[in-house]
């Protein structure tokens, strides 16, 4: 290869033979030679064959990178004052001896060259040099030896420095070897300059000499070991001689210990440190709890554990817990009934097999089941029957009637309390039957000559045939009650027996009929009447009349049905407002033919001319007119003391009058239903058992349990025909356990378990430590027996 | 008109569930009825009950009907709006058959019904509104990119500090030339005692809105922050007093003490005075709260147990009121002024005293007259996306000011008086409701605060607290808070470990101190914070950009 003599623009000379020498001005005739010329000359003189350079520069970029290797070394020397990035892009082959110190970026991704500097590097040198050697004689700038590298396919590059380095030295170093020799360093406390290896991640530096801090985030400073020595010691050779101070080799290679080194931490060792210079629990042991006291800034007011709780609780922790509050509630059924009849206990001991037991038990409610319950009575308890959400309510009225045949139940021992009952209606006979069953004395007091009040005198037979009431009614005799009949109570009387009582009870009903006084009112018979003379054998003769009654209520319907049954070819019953009869008596008269027309306000009978006249100019005929606008009690006998409102007696909820020891229940009251005046006479006679046995405290009434709380879903809809077996299973056994384990099957923590009594009974309970109260009992429990409460 | 039997099955007055705000999705073929989801339900809005199918077959070869019955146990849903889901999402959390979970039902009446007795919907939480806030929607446009040295904040070291307490002007600096050195000259002049914070703090909470773990949870992480990572993160008492514990350590001066019209806990403050070993961070006199302005606070008689009694130096279950406004307070010029001298005497004039406003339009009023008391240390606005622990829904959703254009006005109007380096701007109220904590912190930074304040995002980042823009949870009023954060009920809050919480805050603020150096590093920011560098701001809506006085970029 020959390379050409001279360069255009500047004198060089090349010696021919094997070496040839060039040597390249950056300033010629006292002009700079810019960075692009001087490059385009040298790379045409290696081109041409130049092996050694002798360039003089003048400041220009980058001189001595980007030459290629040709299996030859390229020698460049470099005097004068030289620009930035020298030998940047330095390629394998490549050796530059620069004779002074140099500017910024020496060695700028050097890929190879060896770079030695007699003098001192400034900022940046090295930066992302990746293979090749920079030696300098004396120290580095800022930011020296940052972001190098390894390329595996290469020796790993060097970089020594015989002073020290500037700040921010071997950012974000990811490979190569870097020694800071620390001879007279410009700083004598700190020869790496300020926060070295910020985000340095591999390659090794070798330092001698104090340093002020480093990343310890990203590298490890440690003590070199055998290896490290070693090869610190044999490549220390070349350095010094190469910036000709072997003189210290002696110095620099005299101890190990005199040397330090960085390695980046691996990332597996930055992964595995503790995020957390100190833990929140030892804070809290340590500082925290030193500082404000044992247990925290509360712990004095707290008097809970000063523990955790798991979402899941058991025991105390539990925020709601489980009650088996069987019976705490009312069934629908006997909440309904006045007179509370617990026809879901009926029906539990029916399941029992225990039948006639079951049967009695309603005797011990009321004294004419058969009558009211089985015939007369709407039965409320039927009409909010449980079942009837799902299909159609028990037939309590057919249980009621079963108890017909049976004897009065057995009395409570006497307790010697005389007590005297005013009427023998449907309330006296119920509160006269209660109290006698506890085994108090009675006296009772009856105008008429039969027991029975209206359900005797009013109600038609054809509602009630007459031997189920009479047979009722010899059962009540069976009590061995003192009965005064045809004894009608008056001032005098009554004086009599208040005296003679402890206490009395006023049941006379309402026997008087209201009357409306218009022009012919006279001429108009009233429904108390009319029913009465039927029920005792004095029979009207309707035939082929046309009858009109005036009130279209229970008592109307009756009144318009027994019209029928003596003949009457129509029935109209007028009302001035919206007809309140209702259930089985408006059925039978409507289904007679019995016609209803309201509004009508009857403004005259003309009993000549059989017209009866509204005030709204209309008219109907009427050759018999009845007048069923109710009736209102005789109470002209009661002292002062004893107060009424507007014709009634007036009574607190415990149907106690003014008068503390006269109780007032039934019509006399206010006008009700039959079973509202049994339900009267046993709540009445519950009150006055406690009054008498000196515990005057009034029992309570249950609450009612809402629907929502039966699980009608586990019930078939029921097709088959009435028996007390088909009924009892029907019940929906509200409120009541009804003992089937539901609960038990269904709790997933096997927290509930039926635990047995010695005297049969049982109940189910809940282990504390095994219940999390999640209320699955609760919402499953056919009968709404389990309930969830607070756990306080 | 008479009501149908009760025993007639009918649906009158049934809401139906699609009224409802959140829906109980719950998988019959993954469920194995443990009833670990009806156990936590905070407001036992599920419930077991039992269910019917009835099935006919007929699997002969001609019809051989065969009826079948088939009774199953369920988890269902309440739809009783007393009980409503509130989609907090315990039942999922506990579940062990990933069989359960609430979803929101964005077609839901809820507000239609939630009225029962005649009184509004009351809640805890903030504004339901999960559209993107102002904050949210301003954007960093200012890159340092070789026009002037970026920083990177990954290997510059600098501090991201504020300050707390009124700044003298350099004029009225007491500083002296004697002997050629330059010496402070103290005599007979203020100088408003002064405090280098980490621009996020915690804000007000009282004990009594938090429960114990919560409270002491984040008052340990505050301690740790500036004992163990040398971040001084002040944190707010809130309205509730102070752990008299609290109070005798040298721990309280990471604490600023608030007092508000009900003057709860004051007393005990005043007993524990002379045994302090540290005055407080400073004291915030609270006029206002951004969630519910004008709405006072209560603390329900069943929430004021032992704990808070003694704190509160109240009697043990009573209803304590806390009143929209103080009762002796009459003008601006008379309340502000003698609430600041009051404290500021208390404290021996050595800790700053600021008031603490609900955002409105008439904050410009109370700034300026701060601006001319020279004890007044600094003014908190608190906007309309704040949170609480109750309040009417209707004060939350519709009462109120956002914080970005108020906290603007009010900056700008000190720059016009030559004060915005003298009365430090607090801001709060719905900072980092997206979660983007340091960028709307920033954000409000490069708007003219000196710092910001932070509650809900804390609850969330710090305990888990279920709340959110789509109501979901919000049971605080309640005392049902099912993580423990916002209940006195031991059987809750037992739920909640303060050290975990104290991890999570010192985690909270760590990651916000770094990114707070992201966004600001690159702006070439570093030894003071950008107060007030709008240029560097933009927003993607001209008269959003018009009206905080910063770039438009789309």
């Amino acid at each position: 290869m020959r390379a050409k003599k001279t360069v255009k623009n500047q004198k060089s000379k090349m010696n021919s033979g094997t070496t040839n020498v060039v040597t390249i001005k950056g300033k010629v005739s006292g002009k700079r030679v810019s960075s692009k010329i001087l490059e385009a000359q040298i790379q045409h003189s290696v081109q041409e064959g130049a092996r050694e350079l002798h360039i003089i520069a003048d400041g220009q970029h980058g001189i001595g990178g980007r030459i290629w290797p040709r299996g030859e070394a390229i020698k460049i020397t470099v005097e004068g004052p030289v620009g930035q990035r020298c030998g940047s892009m330095g390629m394998s082959g490549t050796e530059i001896l620069v004779k002074n110190s140099v500017s910024d970026d020496v060695g700028w991704i050097n890929c190879g060259a060896k770079i030695t500097v007699l003098g001192d590097v400034t900022n940046g040198a090295w930066n992302a040099a990746a293979q090749g050697t920079l030696y300098v004689q004396g120290g580095g700038g800022a930011r020296c030896d940052t972001m190098t590298k390894h390329n595996p396919r290469f020796e790993p590059p060097q970089s020594w420095y015989f002073r020290n380095v500037g700040d921010s030295f071997a950012e974000f170093k990811a490979g190569g070897i870097a020694v800071v020799c620390g001879v007279n360093p410009r700083n004598h406390e700190n020869i790496l300059g300020y926060r070295p290896c910020v985000g340095m991640v591999g390659g090794t530096i070798y330092f001698r000499g104090p340093i002020q801090g480093y990343s310890e985030k990203d590298v490890n400073l440690l003590d070199l070991t055998g290896q490290d020595w070693e090869w610190l010691k044999t490549n220390m050779k070349p350095y010094l001689e190469a910036i000709d101070r072997m003189e210290h080799y002696k110095e620099l290679t005299r101890s190990a210990n005199d040397w330090k080194k960085f390695i980046a931490y691996t990332p597996q060792e930055k992964r595995a440190r503790k995020w957390f210079k100190m833990s929140t629990s030892d804070f809290r042991k340590n500082l925290w709890e030193k500082a404000v006291g044992q247990g925290g800034i509360f712990a004095e007011y707290l008097d809970h554990e000063l523990t955790l709780l798991p979402y899941i609780t058991t025991g105390g922790d539990r925020r709601n817990k489980p009650v088996w509050a069987n019976e705490k509630y009312a069934p629908p059924c006997a909440y309904a009934c006045p007179t509370h009849i617990p026809s879901h206990k009926r029906a539990s001991l029916i399941r029992q097999g225990k039948l006639s037991e079951a049967l009695e038990l309603v005797l011990q409610y009321s004294p004419l089941p058969a009558t009211v319950c089985g015939q007369i009575c709407p039965n409320l308890c039927m009409q909010s029957c449980t079942r009837g959400r799902l299909d159609k309510p028990l037939n309590i009225d057919k249980l009621g009637k079963l108890a017909l045949d049976l004897p009065a139940p057995k009395k409570a021992a006497p307790t010697g309390h005389k007590i005297a009952v005013i009427g023998g209606g449907p309330a006296g006979m119920s509160t006269a039957w209660q109290l006698a069953l506890k085994g108090h004395t009675i006296y009772l007091y009856e105008s008429a000559d039969k027991l029975g009040g209206k359900i005797e005198q009013c109600i038609p037979r054809e509602r009630l045939p007459h031997e189920i009431l009479e047979k009722e009614i010899s059962r009540f005799r069976e009590l061995g009650i003192t009965l005064h009949l045809n004894t009608k109570v008056t001032k005098e009387k009554f004086d009599e027996i208040y005296k003679s009582h402890e206490v009395v009870i006023i049941a006379i009903g309402a026997h008087q009929p209201r009357k409306i006084a218009f022009p012919g009112s006279e001429d108009i018979v009233s429904a108390y009447d009319f029913l009465k003379d039927i029920n005792s054998g004095k029979h009207p003769d309707l035939k082929g009349k046309k009858v009109v009654v005036i009130g279209a209520g229970n008592v109307g319907m009756d009144v318009c049905s027994e019209a029928f049954n003596y003949g009457s070819e129509s029935v109209t019953a007028v009302d001035i407002q919206k007809p309140a009869a209702f259930g089985a008596e408006m059925e039978i008269a409507k289904g007679k033919g019995t016609q209803v027309a309201w509004p009508r306000l009857t403004e005259k009978y003309d009993a000549k001319n059989k017209k009866l006249h509204f005030k709204d100019g209309s008219s109907m005929d009427a050759d018999f007119v009845v007048m069923s606008i109710g009736d209102v009690p005789q109470i002209d006998f009661l002292p002062q003391g004893i107060h009424s409102e507007r014709g009634w007696i007036k009574v607190n909820d415990n149907y106690q009058t003014s008068d503390v020891k006269v109780f007032a229940i039934g019509d006399v009251t206010g006008l009700g239903l039959i079973t509202h005046a049994i339900g009267h006479g046993r709540l009445a006679a519950e009150n006055i058992h406690y009054l008498v046995s000196h515990a005057p405290r009034f029992p309570e009434i249950k609450q009612v349990i809402p629907y929502e709380r039966i699980k009608t879903e586990y019930y078939d809809v029921c097709k088959g025909d009435f028996s007390p077996e088909a009924e009892a299973n029907k019940c929906m056994s509200c409120a009541t356990c009804r003992d089937c384990r539901m609960c038990e099957t269904t709790c997933y923590w096997g927290a509930i378990s039926r635990v047995e009594h010695k005297d049969g009974s049982y109940e189910y309970v809940v282990d504390e430590n095994l219940c999390i109260g999640c209320g699955f009992c609760a919402g499953i429990c056919p009968c709404g027996v389990w309930e969830m409460t607070e756990n306080i | 008109m008479e009501p149908a039997s009760g025993l007639r099955l009918d649906h009158n007055h049934h809401l139906s569930l699609r009224e409802f705000p959140y829906i109980i999705r719950w998988r019959d073929d993954r469920c194995k009825r443990c009833g670990k989801c009806t156990a936590v339900c905070p407001v036992k809005a599920i419930e077991a009950t039992v269910k019917v199918q009835r099935l006919v077959k007929s699997e002969g070869p001609v019809p051989t009907p065969a009826a079948v019955r088939n009774i199953t146990h369920i988890v269902e849903q309440v739809t009783d709006m007393e009980r409503y889901c509130t989609g907090c999402g315990t039942c999922t959390l506990v579940c062990p058959n990933e069989a359960i979970e609430p979803e929101f039902n964005p077609q839901n009446k809820f507000l239609h019904y939630k009225n029962k007795g005649g009184d509004g919907y009351k809640r805890g939480g903030r504004r339901n509104d999960p559209a993107l806030s102002t904050l949210d929607r301003l954007k960093f446009t200012r890159i340092s990119m070789l026009t002037d040295p970026a920083l990177d904040a990954g290997r510059h070291e600098f501090r991201v500090r504020s300050l707390l307490g009124r700044i003298l002007p350099p004029e009225d600096l007491p500083l002296k030339l004697v002997n050629g050195k330059l010496t402070v000259d103290k005599a007979g002049i203020f100088i408003p005692p002064v405090r280098e914070i980490f621009p996020i703090m915690i804000g007000s909470m009282s004990i009594g809105a938090l429960s114990p773990p919560m409270w002491e949870g984040l008052a340990m992480g505050v301690a740790y922050l500036n004992e163990v990572e040398g971040l001084p993160v002040v944190m707010c008492s809130g309205e509730g007093g102070m752990s008299p514990r609290l109070l005798r350590s040298k721990y309280l001066k990471y604490f600023i003490i608030q007092i508000a019209s009900g003057y709860f806990g004051w007393d005990e403050i005043v007993h524990a005075l002379p045994h302090m070993v540290e005055d407080p961070a400073a004291i915030e006199i609270k006029y206002g709260q951004g969630a519910k302005p004008g709405d006072g606070g209560l603390l329900m008689a069943q929430k004021v147990l032992k704990l808070i009694a003694k704190i509160r130096g109240v009697p043990q279950f009573v209803d304590l009121a806390s009143p929209p406004t103080h009762q002796t307070k009459y003008s601006i010029e008379e309340a502000v002024a003698k609430m600041i001298q009051s404290m500021s005497m208390a404290f021996g004039f050595r800790v700053p005293v600021y008031p603490k406003i609900s955002g409105t339009k008439t904050a410009r009023a109370v700034l300026n007259n701060l601006a001319r008391n020279p004890y007044a240390a600094a003014l908190c606005i608190d906007g309309e996306d704040g949170g609480t622990g109750a309040a009417y829904n209707v004060s939350m959703d519709k009462m109120g000011h956002p914080i970005a254009s108020n906290l603007r006005e009010c900056y700008l109007d000190l720059v016009r008086q030559g004060k915005q380096n003298e009365l430090p701007l607090i801001a709060a109220g719905g900072i980092g409701k997206k979660g983007n904590l340091a960028a709307n912190a920033a954000a409000l930074i490069m708007l003219g605060a000196s710092g910001v304040a932070i509650g809900k995002y804390i609850m969330q980042a710090a305990a888990d607290c279920f709340g959110d823009e789509y109501n979901r949870c919000n049971l605080c009023n309640t005392g049902k808070c099912p993580r423990g954060i916002t209940t006195q009920d031991p059987k809750l809050y037992r739920r909640l470990d303060s050290d975990r919480v104290a991890e999570r805050v010192v985690e909270v603020f760590k990651a916000a101190d770094v990114e707070l150096r992201k966004l600001f590093a690159p702006m070439g920011r570093s030894t003071e914070l950008p107060i007030g560098m709008s240029d560097g701001l933009s927003i993607d809506d001209p008269a959003m950009a018009e009206r905080l006085g910063i770039n438009y970029a789309c």
